[in-house]
């Protein structure tokens, strides 16, 4: 059975992003427990969780096809969303490698790929989409094999090297970024690049991930889940765009906040690569509207008892500040204080209208 | 305003000679520097004429010191010198942060390693800002905001530094709330 | 790729390269091909006889794109943990076989601007991976291989002949291989990767740090380098049972021995896979992974390279 793609929906503009009653349930909502503090929180990216998009190597949805004209359009105004530094050409053809094995393998009805030696040979049937090139040979692709694959993926990536007994981004594909430039940090080291995230550094938690992550096994892939919100279902919420984006953030009034207000999460996957012995870091976002949060009532509850008590650094560094307390009371409205379930399942099949 | 918690601020140290490595060249952005050799170990020096030489150099001296007229001159002969140059070099950098990260940025192209690489900032904490929006530089930047040179948005400067670029992050202090511009401090000199 | 558990592999071919060394070839179970094998990686080959259990872990000499076998050489060595003299004398062409990923922790430098390959003996195996992919980068190599007088033939043959950059040298007893000239007048951004006899490699070490290289320039590989000591008595403090581990194993052995599974991978003490928490005793610290500090903390032993200065030790495990 094949994924039903909304070809049309948009995140810009008229904001036309919508999810299915599908997609709420399958939402990777990221609060597990009624309280949220920053901890190593990093499992075996195994193709089985709590949401079915935790079931495949690369989570793709109904807004894949939407999701990468969005890239294309970012990337036409601004090239440098995609950058590369030259010694990661071995790191570029593992990415390439990874996803069209990984899509072709988890959804065949949708990607295939033929191999013949290093002749390769891709079809994309949702982006409409046939080539044929050597592996090996940057040249017989229409851009890098970085650039290449990751215009067709949801989510952004950027490319770890690992050296010096360190990370460094050297590489990345970010359009759909939770306010951080590439341009600005490529090339920086595992500390330097999370030098902006408040709290965290003094309780170790980046000396302890850094150490994981050194160790971090070829096969054995990591994930977590990391959260924000947003104003509209805005993918494109870069530190470059922010004098576009930033005024929206004083336009929630308490009756368009259900509509407007999103919770904006990533799931966060890191795989070694084989050739080049980098990391790939896949950032994969999902938007989902106040309004369909609060049609989750486990969810609702939850997401008010995780904001009451957020430390106010966070509510600063995530950027609510200016809606904090609009959102809080409205969420407090319907929360009877009944206790919930562990985990982040949404404990019912279906969605009220 | 302040954001001095953010951890991608270089932390630097005062020069000494590294004894694990066989030949030493010290680079400084002024004539004035300190440079703590150990007795035995030469080192060879290279400099930047102070501005009111206004281009003049002095002549080569015997012991290796040379002096340039900008440092822009002195990183384009350190490039030159490094493509030609041995594993066991050592390289120390005196002066200001954007020149200290210019400086690591060729000896990095050239091969070498934050081993093999020491800093030691001196001189002005002017900032290097980079807007983050339009790409910009904006040079010796004393004040937590300032306008863009190249798009005119009120730049607040982060502590956010990038030694790629070796510059500080600058973004739109008012993006959200426009006119909403606190007070430039002169905070950097 | 997400691998879950182990690889089934078959032993498609077993080739004798001189007297004490042999190839054996492995094919997927049932077809298909393997992962892309990193260069410079090892597999953790599981053997099992009728009433014992090997884990060995042994370089791919197959480059990443091999991907319809992988290939190991192995010596045959006369103070054999078991695992040579297993795989010599009993395991016979379509023998079933367990494998591990295959895992990097001798991987090529991204940034190096050239790379110098040194080793010993057997110890070239990880290089033969690292040569085509060198080759096909365009990179600039050389590579040294010292070994008995009687095995030039055997390693020409395996680099090949006439390959450029590569050097064959035979170093009889009493011969010392000259490495600072090697080492000496190299380019800035030069790499030395050194795999072979601990002499070989802590000399190639040395070397390059009296020629001013520093740390992240020297590249050894670090699987395979335990020793034993004194013997000892592990308590695993969950069952309470007790075992003693003796004076040539390995404490991970001795678990593996006593049929618990113990978490490892590298076995070498590089990977930090099999630390295990210490209640009790003072751990004789022999890997790569803690730092100097977790070390004298003493609260995590890796158990495939480190033992105990006290006669006991008490694990949570």
């Amino acid at each position: 059975m094949g994924i039903h793609f909304k070809t049309d929906e948009t995140f810009r503009d008229d904001f036309s992003y919508r999810n299915s009653d599908a997609a709420v349930l399958r939402f990777p909502f990221p609060f597990g427990e009624d309280t949220y503090r920053y901890s190593v929180n990093i499992e075996p990216h195994v193709k089985a969780g709590p949401s079915p998009a935790f079931e495949h190597a690369f989570d793709v949805d109904e807004h894949y096809v939407a999701e990468c004209r969005e890239r294309a359009i970012v990337l036409d105004h601004d090239p440098k969303r995609c950058q590369v530094l030259p010694h990661m050409m071995p790191a570029q053809w593992d990415t390439l490698e990874l996803l069209m094995e990984s899509l072709s393998t988890d959804y065949p009805e949708h990607f295939s790929l033929t191999r013949d030696g290093t002749a390769w040979h891709w079809i994309n049937r949702p982006l409409n989409l046939d080539q044929r090139f050597v592996f090996g040979d940057a040249s017989t692709l229409p851009c890098e094999p970085f650039e290449y694959i990751t215009r067709q993926a949801q989510g952004d990536f950027t490319l770890q090297d690992q050296r010096d007994n360190n990370l460094y981004v050297d590489g990345g594909m970010v359009t759909t970024q939770a306010d951080w430039s590439l341009e600005f940090d490529i090339g920086m080291s595992f500390h330097e690049w999370h030098g902006p995230v408040p709290l965290a550094h003094e309780i170790g938690v980046f000396d302890r991930a850094l150490q994981y992550l050194l160790r971090l096994q070829y096969g054995h892939p990591v994930r977590r889940l990391n959260w924000t919100m947003t104003i509209n279902p805005r993918l494109d919420t870069s530190p470059e765009n922010y004098p576009d984006w930033g005024p929206d953030r004083t336009t929630l009034t308490a009756e368009n906040i259900a509509g407007k207000l999103h919770l904006r999460v990533e799931l966060q996957t890191l795989f070694r690569l084989p050739r080049s012995n980098a990391i790939l870091f896949g950032i994969r976002c999902y938007l989902i509207s106040l309004q369909d949060i609060e049609r989750v009532k486990k969810w609702h509850k939850r997401l008010h008892r995780v904001l009451a008590t957020l430390p106010p650094e966070l509510v600063e560094y995530k950027g609510l500040i200016r809606f904090y307390d609009l959102l809080v009371s409205r969420l407090a409205a319907m929360d009877d204080g009944t206790p919930l379930s562990l985990g982040i399942q949404p404990d019912q099949t279906q969605l009220p209208a | 305003m302040s954001d001095q918690f953010i951890k991608s601020r270089p932390v630097y140290q005062s020069l000494a000679v590294d004894s694990s490595g066989l030949r030493h060249l010290l680079v400084s952005d002024s004539p004035a520097f300190s440079f703590a050799a150990l007795p035995g170990q030469e080192a060879e020096i290279w400099f930047v004429a102070a501005p009111d030489q206004e281009g003049r150099t002095r002549p080569p001296e015997a012991g290796g010191g040379r002096c340039f007229r900008s440092p822009r001159h002195l990183i384009d002969r350190l490039d030159h010198r490094l493509a030609r140059e041995r594993m066991g070099l050592r390289l120390y950098a005196s002066g200001t942060e954007d020149f200290l990260w210019d400086v690591f940025n060729t000896a990095q192209r050239a091969g070498m390693n934050k081993q093999e690489i020491f800093q030691c900032h001196s001189g002005t904490k002017a900032r290097r800002v980079a807007c983050v929006h339009c790409r910009t530089f904006n040079h010796a930047v004393t004040t937590t905001i300032v306008r863009c040179e190249g798009c005119g948005a009120n730049l607040f400067v982060r502590d956010h530094f990038s030694r790629r670029l070796s510059a500080f992050m600058g973004v739109k202090v008012d993006a959200e709330v426009a006119g909403d511009v606190p007070p430039a401090e002169q905070a950097y000199s | 790729m997400i691998v879950e558990g182990k690889l089934s592999a078959r032993v498609a071919e077993i080739e004798l390269l001189n007297p004490t060394l042999k190839r054996f070839r492995f094919v997927p179970e049932g077809g298909g091909t393997f992962p892309t094998s990193p260069p410079g990686a090892h597999v953790l080959v599981t053997l099992r006889d009728t009433d014992r259990v090997w884990q060995n872990a042994y370089s791919l000499v197959t480059p990443p794109d091999q991907r319809d076998h992988y290939a190991i050489i192995v010596r045959r060595v006369v103070e054999s943990r078991g695992g040579s003299h297993f795989l010599h004398d009993m395991l016979k062409a379509g023998d079933a076989v367990e494998l591990g990923v295959p895992a990097s922790l001798f991987p090529i430098a991204s940034r190096a601007r050239k790379h110098i390959l040194i080793s010993g003996g057997i110890g070239v195996t990880p290089f033969l991976s690292y040569l085509p992919v060198l080759a096909l980068r365009g990179a600039n190599y050389e590579l040294h291989q010292f070994c008995a007088g009687d095995e030039v033939e055997t390693f020409r043959d395996l680099l090949g002949t006439d390959a450029a950059g590569v050097h064959v040298h035979s170093a009889g007893l009493g011969a010392r291989p000259d490495l600072a000239a090697l080492l000496a007048d190299q380019p800035l951004g030069t790499h030395v990767y050194t795999c072979g006899p601990e002499g070989l490699m802590d000399a190639v070490e040395e070397t390059a740090r009296g020629l001013g290289w520093t740390p992240h320039a020297i590249h050894r590989e670090s699987f395979g380098g335990a020793k034993g000591g004194e013997p000892f008595v592990v308590t695993l403090a969950r069952s309470g049972r007790s075992i003693e581990v003796g004076a040539s194993q390995t404490l991970l052995e001795a678990l593996e021995g006593a049929g618990i599974e113990a978490p490892c991978l590298c076995r070498g003490g590089a990977c930090g896979v099999c630390l295990l928490p210490v209640v009790e005793g003072l751990p004789d610290h022999r890997d790569h992974v803690l730092s100097d500090a977790e070390k004298s903390e003493g609260r995590l032993i890796a158990t495939c390279v480190s033992r105990a200065r006290s006669e006991t030790l008490v694990l949570d495990f």
